[in-house]
């Protein structure tokens, strides 16, 4: 069978935060980098943040993550090493390492001596009486139609989950004019960063803690939804109950990491629910159980979007290192790269990453 | 220590079928084991579709008696929803002289068995599939009772009414070790040791290795076999169009997708359940070659299971002379799913000492020592 | 509804583009998706679930979940939240599972 197999240096699989940090890194060591993205535009969920980042990278502090997103993919697109496929979609990673690669219908096939996997994650739903109601939307799907497209599928929303996406996500429509009825958290305590909740209550939204959606309701369309309180056994309490009238549930309840490549190129994968589901098991360098198979991002497990460019700089430093590309500044570089992800992992808000990451890292 | 009366290894359909079939008759207790989860070796990964168009009488029959027991499964084991079972057919094409007259005969032997399967021209195949490339076809035959069901779904019933009549289905549970203490076998496990009189090995491409631990040499091999599945879309292909041919089938699923598959001269013998571009590539060629509307279909997944083949493409049932109260029901060569009703009352029949429903002498493991190969001439 | 003025973003919209949807012809913006014309036109039903016929919208948007499959020139099963609008585009409700395209391209 005629094929045309193209080899290549390192593939990465995914142009969000850590995909594009991870060829940034790789090619400026010296390796040869095909980014694959399926979107039009790299940038992954970064090109839907308005909200400033801070903490992370030095240069990246206090930066919009939609800036952000622009700037490192021009500057993955302008890197003489770095190919940008855009539109495509890796669908195989297959049992000889060859990727299969899909781009306005036509197919290819690479073989890379290495690949960073950084396909990111996707939102879950949460379970309860007509949650698939038109107008029950994932918290960054609305996030998406709001500040990407500017269109608003809202007037009145109900949130649900207050950790950073359901705070930012519900200070964000605020700002685009829509009123947010209350953002209900399920845990006793609001998981987001202080600044952005004060930001939210200051503007008189009330934020509901040990609460849960009870049911949905609307005909075709969503019309409102009752919630009620949580005992300390996590069971519900009759005669808690509250209505709001609202047209939208926003769902920002967790995200799923996306391994089905990691999976079919035959990772060893743990259940760690702490980093959003299935994770690879991989070392400090991000190398998965296959040799040469690299993760990072949220695929890694989910995190803040600082901690996937981190993830993903180092996930492409040792990649290409992998491949005899190493710069007199290697050690120091890495050791860099390594003491931003522990700050940015230190402290309780830190916690539940470093009890996920404690059973997913080996060697 | 946990003692038994039989010990089935395999949670696949057969392993299922067969410990339902020995709690109906009686024999509750048993003790099923399985190093996965039930279905997680070659009956999940099965094209699952089922016929009863063999070239053999005995192949006939117990596709016909198994194919009965599949209408009436969800009845007989109060299975509420059913087990997706679609009935329209096999429509088996034949592409040479050699092939018509071998299907002609076959034909004759089927109607002398009362099934109903016909011989259909071109034309008359292209009625019964709209979008079939006809070219080059001589004819086919088809017979409406053949079809599909979810391979998942009958052996969750089976194990279900299994549990109900008293059976232990231990899941995760591989088998680590195998003693033979005068009768009794003893099965090592992580969760224990199991012992019983009677060790049933179902064990799908593993049989072999579950063999080897009692010094049995099973001629039954693993070899991969590879399937891909579309999108699902409204029923537009009712028969399972297989071709001995080109060595594919392609049916579509009562959920909608197209699935399909190849046999592949080529590939090695072996328990691999990587998935393979080059299958993809020449799956998808082969598939819109046969049914053209297939391009505009989107592939959605591909996965491998293997068939544990024997050197006859036959399986081995029933017990080994050299070693009392050893069962096997294993090298299926890729038709277990659909016959698996039949093989667990046979089996059970067997192992409980009394006449088979349907003769299984020809399934012996001594064919192999003895040279009397069981030839099924119609298999892909 | 469409955010006119936005504290922080510009929106670069591109040229108008006309389509229809379910027969009626609608306006959107060639640098969006159909999900995103569609939700600015104030459509949110999207599809029926196929068993129990439950009305269904947009859940995620960026072409993960599968929520939002419409035919679109009679391709079934398009993701339309990740499917850019283009003049002229037919685009329709799906009923059930979608009916495989049969004409050639």
């Amino acid at each position: 069978m005629p094929q045309n197999i193209r080899f290549v240096e390192i593939a990465v699989a995914g142009g969000g935060p850590a995909g594009l940090c991870a060829a940034l890194e790789a090619a400026a060591a010296g390796a040869r980098v095909v980014l694959i993205d399926r979107n039009e535009k790299p940038g992954g969920q970064l090109v839907k943040q308005t909200h400033r980042f801070f903490g992370s990278r030095a240069h990246h502090a206090s930066e919009r993550g939609v800036n952000i997103a622009r700037e490192i993919a021009g500057a993955a697109a302008a890197h003489p090493n770095i190919e940008v496929m855009s539109a495509a979609t890796v669908f195989g990673f297959y049992e000889d390492g060859v990727l299969g690669v899909e781009q306005a219908g036509r197919i290819f096939y690479l073989k890379p001596s290495r690949v960073i996997v950084a396909t990111g994650a996707a939102e879950k739903s949460l379970a309860f009486p007509n949650n698939d109601l038109p107008g029950i939307y994932g918290a960054g799907a609305v996030q998406t139609m709001v500040n990407v497209y500017g269109v608003l599928p809202c007037r009145r929303v109900l949130m649900v989950g207050a950790g950073n996406i359901g705070v930012i996500v519900s200070y964000q429509l605020l700002q685009a004019g829509v009123a947010v009825a209350a953002i209900v958290e399920a845990a006793p305590r609001i998981g987001a960063y202080w600044v952005h909740a004060a930001k939210v209550r200051r503007a008189g939204v009330p934020i509901y803690t040990g609460h849960t959606v009870k049911r949905a309701y609307g005909e075709r369309e969503l019309a409102g939804a009752i919630i009620w309180q949580l005992d300390e056994n996590g069971q519900p309490v009759p005669g808690t109950e509250k209505d709001f009238a609202v047209d939208t549930i926003c769902l920002s309840v967790g995200l799923s990491p996306l391994v089905e490549l990691l999976a079919q190129a035959g990772c060893r994968l743990v259940y760690a629910p702490q980093l959003g589901g299935h994770v690879p098991v991989r070392n400090a360098e991000l190398e998965t159980s296959m040799p040469g198979v690299y993760v990072a991002g949220d695929a890694a497990g989910v995190e803040e979007a600082s901690a996937a460019m981190v993830e993903g700089a180092l996930a492409g430093l040792h990649a290409a290192r992998g491949l005899g590309y190493v710069q007199p500044d290697f050690e120091s570089r890495r050791a860099a790269l390594q003491q931003q992800l522990h700050s940015l992992r230190s402290g309780p808000a830190g916690e539940k990453i470093r009890a996920g990451l404690a059973q997913v890292l080996a060697g | 220590m946990l003692n038994f009366d039989v010990l089935i290894i395999g949670g696949g359909v057969t392993g299922c079928s067969i410990a339902y079939h020995l709690a109906k008759s009686g024999c509750t207790r048993v003790a099923l084991l399985e190093k996965g989860y039930l279905t997680s070796g070659a009956t999940g990964r099965c094209g699952a579709g089922f016929r009863q168009q063999w070239g053999t009488r005995t192949n006939c029959l117990l596709a016909k008696h198994a194919v009965a027991k599949l209408e009436q499964l969800a009845e007989e084991l109060d299975y509420p929803g059913g087990v997706e079972i679609k009935q329209e057919g096999y429509l088996i094409l034949a592409y040479t002289p050699k092939m018509e007259a071998q299907f002609k005969k076959n034909l004759a032997l089927q109607k002398s068995l009362g099934i109903g399967a016909r011989w259909v021209t071109p034309r008359e195949a292209r009625e019964i599939v709209p979008f079939l490339n006809t070219g080059g076809l001589l004819g086919a035959t088809f017979y409406e009772k053949d079809g599909h069901a979810n391979p998942f779904k009958v052996t969750d019933a089976y194990a279900r009414a299994a549990r109900r009549l008293g059976v232990e289905i231990h899941t995760y549970t591989p088998v680590q070790d195998i003693r033979l203490d005068g009768g009794i076998k003893t099965v090592v496990t992580p969760a224990g040791d199991f012992r019983a009189p009677v060790l049933v090995d179902a064990a799908g491409g593993h049989a072999a290795g579950i063999g080897r631990l009692v010094g049995l040499d099973l001629p039954v091999q693993a070899e991969r076999h590879q399937i891909l599945v579309t999108e699902p879309v409204e029923p537009a292909l009712g028969p399972m169009v297989m071709c001995f041919y080109h060595n594919i089938y392609c049916q579509q699923s009562p959920h909608g997708s197209f699935i399909m598959g190849l046999g592949d001269p080529n590939e090695p013998r072996g328990y691999n359940t990587g998935s393979s571009w080059q299958f993809l590539m020449q799956m998808a060629e082969k598939a819109v070659r046969l049914l053209p509307v297939l391009k505009n279909a989107r592939v959605v997944r591909q996965w491998a299971g293997v068939y544990d083949m024997s050197p006859d493409r036959q399986p081995v049932l029933g017990e080994v002379p050299e070693l009392p109260g050893f069962y096997v029901a294993a090298g299926f060569s890729g038709h277990g799913f659909m016959i698996a009703p039949m093989t667990g009352q046979l089996m059970a029949e067997c192992i409980l000492g009394k006449p088979t429903s349907l003769p299984i002498d020809m399934f012996s493991l001594s064919r192999f020592s003895t040279g009397e190969l069981f030839i099924e001439p119609s298999v892909v | 509804m469409r955010i006119q003025q936005h504290p922080v973003l510009e929106f670069q919209r591109g040229e108008k583009v006309k389509f229809t949807f379910d027969g009626k012809e609608y306006e959107g913006f060639a640098n969006e998706t159909i999900a995103a014309a569609l939700t600015a036109a104030g459509v949110r039903v999207m599809r029926e679930s196929p068993v129990l016929h439950r009305p269904r919208g947009l859940f995620c948007a960026i072409g993960n979940c599968s929520s939002c499959l419409m035919t679109v020139n009679g391709e079934p099963n398009v993701r339309i939240c990740v499917e850019k609008l283009r003049p002229g585009m037919v685009v329709e409700s799906q009923k059930g599972k979608g009916v495989l395209y049969a004409a050639e391209h």
